[in-house]
């Protein structure tokens, strides 16, 4: 008997925090294993599912962030605690921490990208890093996540964020992730971590090049249409990768010739 | 060695234990159905196939005088519409029910080309996949294959170019091949050596059989003519992934989805959600998807692959390129399914030749 990828299992929802309109982050009580970088598919009755990245992961609980863009996700967005979440996974690779040990690590996330670089930044604490530096744009001052970890999170890494647009709470800079990484000294045998929409990726690989950091050191996380997760149903292809078996994660020399190209 | 006589007693035997899916006409098409008699076989007819073009015509003598029908043995394997679980809702908490597939095919005459095209599938669902698909598990391990040597062509058949066919080589339970004024039986599996000793009306089987079985392939191979060299043809395509080329196709192809529907190994699926008037039951659907559909590739309501000559792309370099890497073997079993049902006559051979090669 082979076991049935598509059987979803229930969690109750113990804590929800409303990070933004839109925005909510659920802790679902599960024993499962799983590994920074990885995704489970939430799913919603009669709607469908939709792959979410494991924000963080606790002693018998596990973290998803998620904005409401859609059905699925409207959906998720309106459970509060104490109700039932459907979910099966984790699916997909972890990030490559270890690489990163006695060096320099540079993560750097946009927008809602930072929901699937918060639990590696958070095990990089506890890691011997030498220097832990974290670049965070965002639209602007509302859809900042996780606020309330700013304080602990600079206790113990260079963390730097950046909003689009200025706002009377906020003392920090405006602009976008570019304007912060381009002023950023860095060694060049540092490992980075990238997680956001594809054009901020490129932007941000280039200009990491320009600062001598080789491809081979520089590792993004990708967002493709999902259905099965399991590299069946063919939608999450790009090149001959899966993105949701062979990634979410890749190495960017290897993913470069079709992540660049046009409509690959 | 058996006759027709015992072809026919070989068919009842096997409706026995299983539902049998041969040839048959229907529509005037010559398709795989679900066949009860021996005579709603297409024996005897033969399918008349070029780009955009397709016909059955009566043959002037023989048994097995077609090659293959217009679908495959995928769309019972790995339905177009398949069920994956019911979902009911009570009291705020959700039961599912997965769904069993149990149904006990036999492929009453499978060619080499969709032999072969069956062993990639199991590739992708099962061999070469770290979460099997137990659907496909369910229904490919009660199959029985009755295999049949193609002893006629059309001319959109490639088999020979991509290296499946026109000889049928292992994977099958029963092999056949049609001869002068007999049909040669050959077993490949303990499954078919017991439905072989059930049978009564056959006869030993001579030296001389295999001899003109032998004979018979060979003209048939070497009249099919070799389109272009599958050595290092995915590495020549990695390096055409610019070419203009896609766009000179781009103004013929319609992205009609009709290719990817006919090809025996086009996997992708889409999973939807069906839900009744009654509030309190939903079902998870499996459906057939095409990388040219302008829905396939889309993230956050826009659409990855904007350009059919992107989708065009995608679907020719994933299988003649990406598949090598993704499961060791081409995704083209060379059948030509998908030049007779291009509306835009579309020859894949071509296309595959003029890039890599032109
Ligand atoms: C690996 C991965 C991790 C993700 N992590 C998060 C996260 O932590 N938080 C978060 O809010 N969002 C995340 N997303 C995006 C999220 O999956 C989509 O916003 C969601 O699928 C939209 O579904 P919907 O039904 O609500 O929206 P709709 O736009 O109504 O539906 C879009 C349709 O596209 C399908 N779809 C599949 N994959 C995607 C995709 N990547 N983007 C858009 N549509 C998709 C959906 O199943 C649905 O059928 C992630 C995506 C991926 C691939
Ligand atoms: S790509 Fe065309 S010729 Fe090749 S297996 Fe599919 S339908 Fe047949
Ligand atoms: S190649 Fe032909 S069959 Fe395939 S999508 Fe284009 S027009 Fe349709
Ligand atoms: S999501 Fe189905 S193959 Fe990747």
């Amino acid at each position: 008997m082979v076991e049935n990828p598509y059987r979803l299992k229930a969690s109750r929802i113990i804590r929800v925090i409303k990070e933004c309109e839109g925005v909510y982050t659920f802790y679902i009580a599960t024993e499962e294993e799983a590994q920074f970088g990885q995704y489970n598919m939430l799913y919603a009755f009669g709607r469908g599912e939709a792959p979410i990245t494991i924000a963080s992961k606790g002693e018998g609980y596990l973290v998803h962030t998620v904005r409401a863009v859609g059905d699925v996700t409207r959906y998720i967005d309106s459970l509060r605690e104490g109700d039932l979440l459907y979910w099966r996974g984790p699916y997909g690779n972890r990030w490559s921490l270890e690489e990163a040990y006695g060096k320099t690590l540079l993560i750097l996330s946009g927008g809602l990208g930072l929901a699937a670089t918060r639990w590696v930044f958070e095990e990089a604490m506890k890691r011997p890093i030498k220097r832990l530096i974290h670049l965070y744009g965002s639209k602007d001052y509302d859809s900042l996540l996780y606020k309330y970890l700013y304080e602990e999170w600079s206790s113990k890494a260079d963390l730097r964020a950046i909003i689009g647009t200025s706002h009377p709470q906020w003392k920090g800079k405006t602009g976008i992730i570019t304007d912060l990484l381009r002023k950023l000294d860095i060694e060049k045998d540092s490992l980075v971590f990238i997680c956001g929409p594809d054009p901020m990726v490129k932007a941000c690989v280039s200009l990491l090049k320009e600062k001598g950091i080789e491809e081979n050191r520089i590792y993004a996380s990708l967002e493709r249409h999902m259905k099965c997760s399991v590299g069946t149903c063919g939608h999450c292809m790009i090149g001959p990768y899966f993105v949701c078996k062979d990634g979410p994660i890749f190495r960017y020399d290897l993913i470069k010739e079709y992540f660049e190209r046009k409509e690959v | 060695m058996i006759g027709l006589e015992g072809l026919r007693e070989l068919f009842y035997l096997l409706s026995e234990s299983y539902k049998v899916i041969a040839p048959t006409l229907r529509d005037g098409l010559l398709v795989y159905d679900h066949v009860k008699d021996f005579e709603s076989l297409a024996l005897g007819y033969k399918n008349v196939e070029g780009p955009a073009l397709y016909a059955v015509e009566k043959a002037s003598n023989g048994y097995f005088t077609y090659t293959h029908p217009a679908n495959s043995p995928k769309a019972f394997l790995h339905p177009p519409e398949l069920r994956l679980m019911k979902v009911r809702r009570s009291d705020g908490a959700l039961s599912f029910e997965m769904e069993r597939v149990e149904k006990k095919y036999c492929f009453f005459d499978v060619r080499a080309c969709d032999l072969s095209a069956i062993k990639i599938l199991d590739r992708v669902f099962l061999e070469k996949n770290s979460h099997p698909d137990p659907y496909y598990k369910s229904l490919r391990e009660r199959a029985f294959i009755v295999a049949v040597n193609c002893t006629y062509r059309t001319s959109t058949c490639f088999c020979n170019t991509m290296g499946t066919g026109p000889e049928v080589k292992g994977g099958f339970d029963l092999l056949i091949t049609e001869l002068e004024d007999s049909f040669l039986l050959e077993v490949g599996s303990e499954r078919g050596e017991k439905m072989v000793s059930l049978l009564e009306k056959k006869e030993r089987t001579e030296e001389r059989h295999f001899e003109e079985k032998e004979r018979k392939l060979k003209y048939l191979k070497d009249s099919i003519e070799e389109f272009f060299d599958r050595e290092g043809l995915a590495q020549r395509l990695y390096g055409k992934m610019d070419s203009s080329h896609w766009e000179h196709i781009e103004k013929r192809c319609l992205a009609c989805t009709s290719c990817t529907q006919v090809c025996p190994t086009c996997f992708c699926f889409d999973i939807v959600e069906r839900n009744s008037l009654e509030s309190d039951c939903s079902e998870r659907i499996r459906l057939w998807d095409s990388c040219f559909s302008p829905s396939f590739a889309t993230v956050h309501r826009f659409n990855l692959r904007q350009s059919i000559h992107s989708r065009y792309r995608q679907w020719l370099m994933h299988k003649f390129a990406y598949w090598v890497d993704q499961f060791d073997s081409f995704g083209c079993v060379g059948c030509g399914r998908c030049i007779t049902w291009c509306p835009a006559g579309i020859d894949i051979r071509q296309e595959v030749r003029r890039l890599a090669y032109g």
